[in-house]
C-alpha cells in the first residue's frame, strides 16, 4: 500500500505520514545482548567451606558479603553485596537503616541453630503418655497454657509487623526473627494443644497488661528487651519449673522444647543489647527506661492475674502455704536469672534500679559489682 | 462443667488451701476436651473440638484471648482490626499449618553443597543473576503479610499462625538462594527494581490475591521447572523444596480468595481491579521475573545451556511463561474468576490455551 501526499493540499504533519511501504522485509535486527549484569563489580571467587553443620550464614557471609555496615544506605530491597540497581525505583517501607537498632553479633549462629532445632508439636511431643490429673491440677496446668499460648500469639503478632521496618542490609536479623516468630506460632498451638488434649480445656484470658510492653513499643530495641529479656526469662523459668513436677514425658519434652526455643530468643536479647551498649554507651539510661516500663508492666500484670498465681500455688505446693512459698521462690529464680541475662549483656547496674515489686526478690547482702569484670553476685539459677 | 463443685468446695474450706479465691476454676468455658493424636500427630484438626474449633464469622474478640478462653472484660484491646473471617481465612489453613511444620527444611544441611560443580563462567553467572533477584524478592513475600498478622483476631488464629510459616519460609528462601550465589565462586550480582511495589498494597485481600495468586503462584510455576534450570543435585533440590514452600502458600492463596468469593460475591470486582493492576505490572517490569531484564536473560542462559545458546533458551522461557499464565489462569478458574480469561492483560492472555470444551 502506498499512501499519496499532496503538498499543495497542505500536509499539516508530513513527518507523521505512513511509510510508503509498510509490507515487511527484513525483521528488525535484535541488539546482541551484551549482559552487563556480568561485569557487575561485586566480589567473586569465594570457596566457602562447608562445616560438619552443613553450609551455614557463617560460613558463606564473609568478606565483603559479611561487612555490615552501621548504616544501610539503600531505601529498596538490594541484598546486601549485590550491585544496586542504576535507577531508582519506589522507596520500600524500611524505617530502620542503623545497625545498631537491630544488630547482635550471634544473630546469623542463632538463625542456624533455630533451624537446626526445630520441632513439629503435631508429632515431636508424645502426647499419647499424657496422665490423668486431678481436676483442679488439670485445670491449673489449663490456666497456665492458656496464658502462655496467649502470650507468644501477641509475640507473633508485634514482630511481624516490625519485619516491613527493617532494611534488607541486615538480612540475618530478619532470618532470626523469623524464627522467632515462627517459633512462637509453634508455641501458641503447641500450648493449646496441651490445654485440650487431656480431659481439660482453656481457661481465662489474661489481664493483657504486659501486651501493651510489645504492642506498644516505639523502637525496636525497646520491644526485644520487653520480649526477649524480660518476658522470655520468666516464661522459661515457669516452664523449667513445670518440668520438674511434669508427670509424662510428654509434657517434660512440651516444656524443654519451648525452653530451647525461649533460650534462643533471650540470647539474642544479650546479644542485641550488648552491641547497643558497646556502641552508644550513652544509651544506658535509655535501656534503663525501658527495662523499667517492662518489669512495671509484668508486675502489674502478674498482681492481677489471680489465675495465674493460684494455679502455680495449686501445682507447686501440697497446701496453700507451701504452695505461696513456692511461687515466691519461683519468681526469686526469675528475678536472679534476669539479672544475670542482663549481665551477660554488660548492664550490670540493674539491681539498684530495679522495679520495688521485683526488688524485693533480690538476695539480702548483694551489692553492686565495682567493676565491669564482675556479675552481681546473684547466684545463677541452674536447671536440670 | 467445671471442677467437680464438691472439689472445690473442699479446695475452698480445708485449711490447706485456705486464702486462695479459686474463682478461676470455674471460668465457664468447656471443659472435659480429649483430643488424641491422629495419623499426621496432634494436629490443630485434631484439637478443633466442641467451642473451641467453632471459627465465628464475626469476631468481637479484640484482646489476645485465645478461641474458647474466658474474656476478662478489663482487658486492654489490641488493635484487632480483621474481624471478618471471610477476610483472613481459608478451608484448608489448619491443615496447611501443620504441613508447613512438618516440612522445614534447613538450607544448611538438607541441600547436598557438596554436589555444586564447577560451571562455566556464563552459566555460574547467569545462576547468581537469578539467585541475585529471588534473594532479593523472597523477604517482601515475608514482609508484607506480616503487616497484617497484628490485625488478625485470635478467633481466627491460624491465619496469623501460617503467616508465621510463610515468613519463616521466605526467609529461608533468601537465605538458600543467597547461599547458592556465594557458595560455587559467582556471587550477587545485579540488583535489580525488585518487589518494593508490592509493600504498598492496604488491605490483606489485596494483598493476597497479589501476592499469592499473582506474584508466588508465578514463582511456583517456575521453581516447579527447575530441573531445567538447575545444573547440579544441590540446585535441583534447591528449586524442589522452594516449591514444596511455594505450593503451601498458592494453596492458602487459593482456597482464601474461593473462601471469600463464596462468602463475599459483591468483592469480586474488587479483586479484578487488582488483578488488572498486577497483571499489567506483571507485563512491563522484571516482577514478571520471565518477561524481561537480567533474571529472564539468566534464565534464557540457563534454559539454553549457554550464552551462545540465549535464542533456544528464550524459547524455552516461553514455554515456561506460557506455563505460568495457564496454571494461572487455571487457579483463576478454581476459585471462580473464570471470566478473568476474557479480561486478562493481552501480553499475558496471548499465552493462554484455549478453552477444552
Amino acid at each position: 500500500m502506498t499512501t499519496q501526499h499532496d503538498a499543495a493540499e497542505g500536509d499539516l504533519a508530513p513527518e507523521a505520514a505512513a511509510p510508503h511501504d509498510l509490507s515487511a522485509t527484513t525483521a528488525p535486527e535484535r541488539p546482541k545482548p551484551d549482559f552487563p549484569w556480568m561485569r557487575v563489580p561485586t566480589q567473586r571467587g569465594m570457596k566457602p567451606a562447608i562445616g560438619p553443620q552443613g553450609l551455614r550464614l557463617e560460613d558463606v557471609d564473609i568478606d565483603t558479603y559479611g561487612d555490615v555496615p552501621d548504616r544501610w544506605p539503600y531505601r529498596n530491597d538490594t541484598p546486601r553485596g549485590a550491585f544496586p540497581s542504576g535507577s531508582v525505583g519506589l522507596a520500600a517501607s524500611y524505617s530502620i537503616f542503623d545497625k545498631v537498632e537491630v544488630w547482635s553479633d550471634n544473630v546469623r549462629a542463632l538463625y542456624e541453630d533455630a533451624i537446626r532445632d526445630r520441632w513439629s508439636s503435631a508429632t515431636d511431643v508424645p502426647w499419647d503418655t499424657l496422665q490423668p490429673y486431678p481436676e483442679h491440677i488439670e485445670r491449673a496446668i489449663c490456666q497456665i497454657c492458656t496464658e502462655m499460648s496467649e502470650q507468644a500469639y501477641v509475640t507473633v503478632q508485634i514482630f511481624s509487623s516490625w519485619l516491613e521496618k527493617i532494611s534488607y542490609g541486615f538480612h540475618e536479623v530478619k532470618n532470626f526473627l523469623a524464627t522467632q516468630i515462627f517459633d512462637n506460632a509453634r508455641h501458641v498451638e503447641a500450648f493449646r494443644k496441651r490445654a485440650l488434649a487431656n480431659g481439660g480445656g482453656l481457661g481465662i484470658e489474661s489481664p493483657g497488661i504486659f501486651h501493651r510492653g510489645p504492642a506498644a513499643s516505639m523502637k525496636f530495641t525497646e520491644l526485644v528487651i520487653i520480649t526477649n529479656l524480660i518476658r522470655a526469662p520468666f516464661s522459661l523459668v515457669v516452664l523449667e519449673t513445670l518440668k520438674r513436677i511434669a508427670t509424662s514425658d510428654a509434657e517434660r519434652v512440651l516444656y524443654s522444647n519451648v525452653v530451647r526455643d525461649l533460650q534462643r530468643h533471650i540470647d539474642y536479647g544479650i546479644g542485641h543489647l550488648q552491641f547497643v551498649i558497646s556502641r552508644e554507651p550513652a544509651m544506658v539510661e535509655q535501656i534503663h527506661a525501658w527495662l523499667s516500663r517492662g518489669e512495671f508492666l509484668l508486675v502489674a500484670d502478674q498482681r492481677r492475674d489471680q489465675p495465674l498465681n493460684e494455679a502455680l500455688i495449686l501445682l507447686l505446693g501440697k497446701d496453700s502455704e507451701s504452695g505461696r512459698a513456692a511461687l515466691e521462690e519461683l519468681r526469686r529464680t526469675w528475678v536472679a536469672y534476669y539479672l544475670n541475662r542482663l549481665a551477660d549483656a554488660r548492664l550490670y547496674d540493674r539491681l539498684t534500679k530495679l522495679t520495688p515489686e521485683l526488688a524485693r526478690f533480690v538476695p539480702e547482702g548483694v551489692e553492686m559489682p565495682n567493676t565491669v569484670s564482675m556479675r552481681p553476685p546473684v547466684a545463677d539459677p541452674v536447671f536440670a | 462443667m467445671a471442677v467437680d463443685k464438691d472439689v472445690l468446695e473442699m479446695l475452698r474450706t480445708e485449711t490447706d488451701y485456705t486464702g486462695l479465691g479459686l474463682d478461676w476454676l470455674t471460668p465457664g468455658t468447656d471443659w472435659g476436651v480429649k483430643s488424641e493424636p491422629g495419623r499426621k500427630g496432634l494436629t490443630l484438626d485434631e484439637i478443633n473440638k466442641s467451642t473451641y474449633g467453632e471459627v465465628p464469622d464475626y469476631s468481637s474478640n479484640f484482646t489476645a484471648r485465645p478461641r474458647g478462653a474466658a474474656m476478662r472484660p478489663e482487658a486492654p484491646r489490641l488493635g484487632i482490626r480483621l474481624q471478618n473471617k471471610s477476610e483472613v481465612w481459608a478451608s484448608t489453613i489448619a491443615m496447611l499449618y501443620e504441613e508447613a511444620q512438618a516440612r522445614q527444611w534447613s538450607s544448611a544441611r538438607d541441600i547436598p553443597w557438596g554436589e555444586l560443580t564447577q560451571l562455566p563462567d556464563d552459566l555460574e553467572l547467569a545462576m547468581c543473576q537469578l539467585c541475585t533477584f529471588l534473594t532479593q524478592v523472597e523477604f517482601i513475600a515475608g514482609d508484607l503479610p506480616g503487616r497484617f498478622v497484628k490485625e488478625i483476631s485470635a478467633d481466627h488464629m491460624e491465619a496469623g499462625l501460617f503467616i508465621a510459616t510463610q515468613i519463616m519460609d521466605e526467609a529461608r528462601h533468601e537465605d538458600v538462594f543467597r547461599k547458592r550465589a556465594l557458595a560455587n565462586g559467582g556471587g550477587l550480582l545485579q540488583a535489580g527494581p525488585g518487589a518494593v511495589g508490592l509493600l504498598q498494597v492496604t488491605d490483606y485481600t489485596e494483598m493476597t490475591t497479589l501476592l499469592h495468586l499473582v506474584a508466588e503462584g508465578f514463582v511456583q510455576s517456575l521453581f516447579r521447572m527447575g530441573e531445567l534450570i538447575a545444573n547440579n543435585d544441590a540446585e535441583k533440590k534447591i528449586f524442589r523444596l522452594a516449591a514444596q514452600d511455594e505450593s503451601r502458600h498458592v494453596a492458602l492463596g487459593d482456597t482464601h480468595m474461593k473462601y471469600l468469593i463464596e462468602t463475599q460475591p459483591e468483592r469480586k470486582e474488587e479483586i479484578h481491579h487488582y488483578l488488572d493492576r498486577q497483571e499489567g505490572l506483571l507485563g512491563t517490569t522484571q516482577a514478571g521475573l520471565t518477561a524481561g531484564g537480567q533474571s529472564a536473560e539468566s534464565l534464557a542462559i540457563l534454559l539454553g545451556g549457554g550464552k551462545d545458546k540465549i535464542d533456544a533458551g528464550y524459547q524455552k522461557l516461553l514455554a515456561v511463561r506460557k506455563r505460568q499464565i495457564n496454571e494461572y489462569m487455571h487457579r483463576l478458574e478454581v476459585i471462580g474468576l473464570g471470566d478473568r480469561r476474557e479480561r486478562m492483560n493481552p501480553d499475558m492472555k496471548q499465552f493462554l490455551d484455549p478453552v477444552r470444551n
